[in-house]
């Protein structure tokens, strides 16, 4: 291939080098999320919920929620469709939350089921999911039950501070964590859970290099220092949790990261979605600053897809919903132009945070961690 | 993922044609009015998966039950609710969890990534209590790939739980010899010797691992996981309290060396130095001028960074009291 082509296909501009962000195509990308997914996606099944995170709230990011306008109320209904609510005699509370998808067999939720399905429950990535996605179409979560929620939450902590994602047994790692805390933050309401233990928990998980692994042990990685440090700072302890020293540690293992985009390990390529969850924790423990951004977006925009649109884990590789979004999300952080400013907590746009502040306003609740 | 053959595939007869199924009413997904985010599934997805609900709706404990939960997760292994039902199944129906591992064995080896099969593997090694085949299967798994974060879980799990630490130091120098830069393997070489030691490692388990981290970073000086592993066991008693160590690094640093993780841990030794004493001005002038080559040089994406500590030092050099101009 000629050099000229290759420059054409990588959408850069002759003149100065620079890439261009195929916002549009971006935007058509995740309205066809949320229509029908291709048959290769039919791993996806039990987790639909979280591809309509990804697609709405990148919309959001994109400055683009009205583009789905019409679907709005739609959408918001079929969310709340999956809201697993506690049956007339309460049997199924501690299997209370939001379902991934209507995989399971249960009917649409509308009201108080006479008996529950023997099988459904909740699933805090889901729960996670569906708050956050209502709050960026703008709901006023009024018809989440919260109490049931939290219920639910709540059965999944374990005794080393750590939760599974769903009451029927998973793995337990800090993923379930961040969720737990986004599920309680956004609500306000922390219940019985322990937060001491998911402190413990998260300290535990500090490793000989400086960085946070996903249970203790286990390699350090961008991931998993995300889902600590986002966790840690919705429960207001970041300050608190960590030593100055291993503050200064694990800042610099994030920071080490950077080799144009971001990697997740040591000694991994980089990969699109890191430029988020490394470069969210950079900012939430206020090193982002020293991110070389020219470099990261110039990575984050090589794994475009010029035709169909969307962002992929690397160059000229099918893009997918998860790393669309959080490419979209790194390049927020990094200050990209026509991108709305993320929470680097919540991962919604400030602007979805502005409208939870307003509903929290009016619980009669106050928080602090809004900026 | 598991793909039928396309003879297997013209072979299959769906659960709706199936005599033996005629009795099942089968349940197909209900999204209400407003289904958001549709897949195009296939025929034999939409079959499979329309009698698995219906069998889990009517909590039907049969072995066909069991043989259809093996279908759904040849077509979808990350659906955690047949997992989940077939473990239901499994105790209900007494199975033999041996050839259960047999199975779950053959769904790692398609789907090594999947977060589902492994935790399922776990469930049943536990149990059975039986640990004789985990060590062999995560081998397997990580000779294809060697930094699968779900193998490196499943066998620190195994090893922690059952106590069976042997031959894992040699494992690990196996796979450092394949890859001497694959930081899983250098972090479960952290893992195996801080987990068979009690508190502080012992002088000549240090001894031992400086001698070996050493010599990696003498072959591949480049290498962030050895000297993220040399700063590791270094914590407890210092990095200034092995005089040989800085006496290391000035070999490679005189022999042209100039990888950024070396000239990082002389900053940080210099600094740690700096503060011993008030008469390691010049280590602090050093580290500075490190810093600074770093930035202009030799880590030029991470400049701003090394501006700020190289700023940092300065103004700790200035703050000296010995220091007057
Ligand atoms: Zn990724």
């Amino acid at each position: 291939m000629a050099a000229s082509e290759c420059v054409e296909l990588h959408g850069r501009r002759d003149d100065d080098d620079e890439v261009i962000f195929l916002k549009d195509k971006c935007i058509r990308y995740f309205k066809r999320c949320l229509q029908v997914l291709p048959e290769r996606f039919s791993s996806l099944d039990v987790t639909r919920l979280t591809v309509a995170f990804f697609a709405i709230s990148g919309l959001d990011l994109l400055d683009a929620i009205d583009a789905i306008k019409d679907e709005k109320e739609k959408i918001i209904e079929w969310i709340y469709s999956y809201q697993v609510l506690p049956d007339k005699i309460e049997s199924n509370r501690s299997r209370c939350g939001f379902r991934g998808s209507s995989a399971v067999g249960a009917p649409p939720s509308m009201g108080k089921p006479e008996n529950a399905h023997p099988y459904d429950s909740g699933h805090i990535a889901m729960t996670y999911s569906a708050l956050s996605t209502l709050l960026v179409l703008g709901d006023d979560l009024s018809r989440v039950d919260k109490k049931a929620i939290i219920q639910g939450v709540e059965a999944l902590q374990q005794p080393d501070g750590s939760f599974c994602p769903l009451i029927d047994g998973a793995e337990k790692d800090m993923r379930f964590i961040y969720c737990a805390a986004c599920i309680c933050y956004i609500l306000q309401d922390w219940g019985e859970i322990d937060k001491e233990k998911i402190v413990k928990f998260i300290q535990k998980c500090i490793n000989y290099d400086g960085g946070i692994a996903q249970v203790p042990g286990a390699e350090s990685h961008g991931g998993s220092i995300f889902c600590a440090v986002a966790a840690l700072s919705l429960i207001d302890q970041l300050q608190t949790a960590f030593s100055p020293s291993q503050i200064n540690k694990l800042r610099w293992w994030c920071l080490k990261r950077q080799d144009s985009g971001f990697q997740g390990r040591p000694n991994k390529p980089v990969d699109t979605c890191y430029s988020f969850w490394v470069g969210a924790s950079l900012t939430l423990l206020d090193y982002y600053h020293f991110v070389d951004t020219q470099q990261n977006i110039a990575f984050i925009l090589s794994t475009q897809d010029d035709i169909a649109g969307g962002l992929a884990k690397w160059p000229d590789v099918v893009p997918d919903p998860l790393h669309t979004y959080l490419g979209i999300g790194g390049l927020s952080l990094a200050g990209k132009e026509g991108v709305l400013p993320i929470h680097p907590g919540l991962n919604i746009s400030k602007r979805a945070v502005d409208h939870l502040k307003h509903i929290h306003n009016q619980w009669g609740v106050a928080s602090n961690i809004y900026s | 993922m598991n793909q039928d053959t396309p003879f297997e595939e013209s072979n299959w007869v769906l659960y709706k044609d199936r005599p033996s199924w005629r009795d099942i009413e089968p349940l197909s997904q209900n999204d209400g009015s407003s289904a958001i985010v549709q897949i195009a599934y296939s025929e034999k997805f939409r079959d499979v998966f329309d009698y698995f609900r219906a069998v889990l709706f009517k909590d039907e404990k049969s072995e066909r039950s069991f043989k259809l939960t093996e279908d759904a997760i040849s077509l979808n292994p990350s659906n955690y609710t047949v997992w989940y039902f077939r473990r239901v199944l499994l105790q209900a129906l007494k199975k033999d969890l041996h050839k259960e591992l047999i199975y779950v064995q053959s769904i790692i080896e398609d789907n090594p990534k999947n977060y589902q099969v492994w935790h399922h593997r776990q469930v049943i090694v536990d149990w059975l209590r039986d640990t004789s085949e985990e060590k062999q299967l995560t081998e397997a798994v990580l000779k294809v790939d060697p930094k699968n974060y779900h193998a490196w879980q499943h066998r620190q799990w195994v090893l922690e739980e059952f106590g069976i630490w042997e031959g894992e130091i040699e494992f690990v120098e196996q796979l450092l010899e394949d890859d001497i830069r694959n930081n899983s393997a250098w972090n479960h070489r952290w893992f195996c010797i801080s987990r068979t030691s009690s508190g502080e490692l012992m002088e000549d388990v240090l001894m031992k691992e400086l001698k070996y981290v050493l010599d990696c970073i003498k072959k591949v000086p480049s290498n962030e996981s050895s000297w993220n592993y040399l700063h590791g066991i270094l914590e407890e008693r210092g990095l200034t309290k092995y005089p040989f160590i800085w006496e290391f690094c000035e070999e490679l640093y005189s022999e042209g060396c100039r990888s950024p993780y070396l000239l990082a841990f002389m900053v940080d030794y210099l600094e740690a130095k700096g503060e011993e004493s008030s008469d390691n001005l010049l280590s602090v002038q050093r580290a500075i001028e490190i810093c600074n080559a770093l930035a202009i040089q030799h880590d030029k994406i991470r400049a701003e960074y090394w501006k700020f500590m190289a700023r940092n030092l300065g103004k700790k050099y200035e703050a000296s009291p010995n220091c007057s101009d």
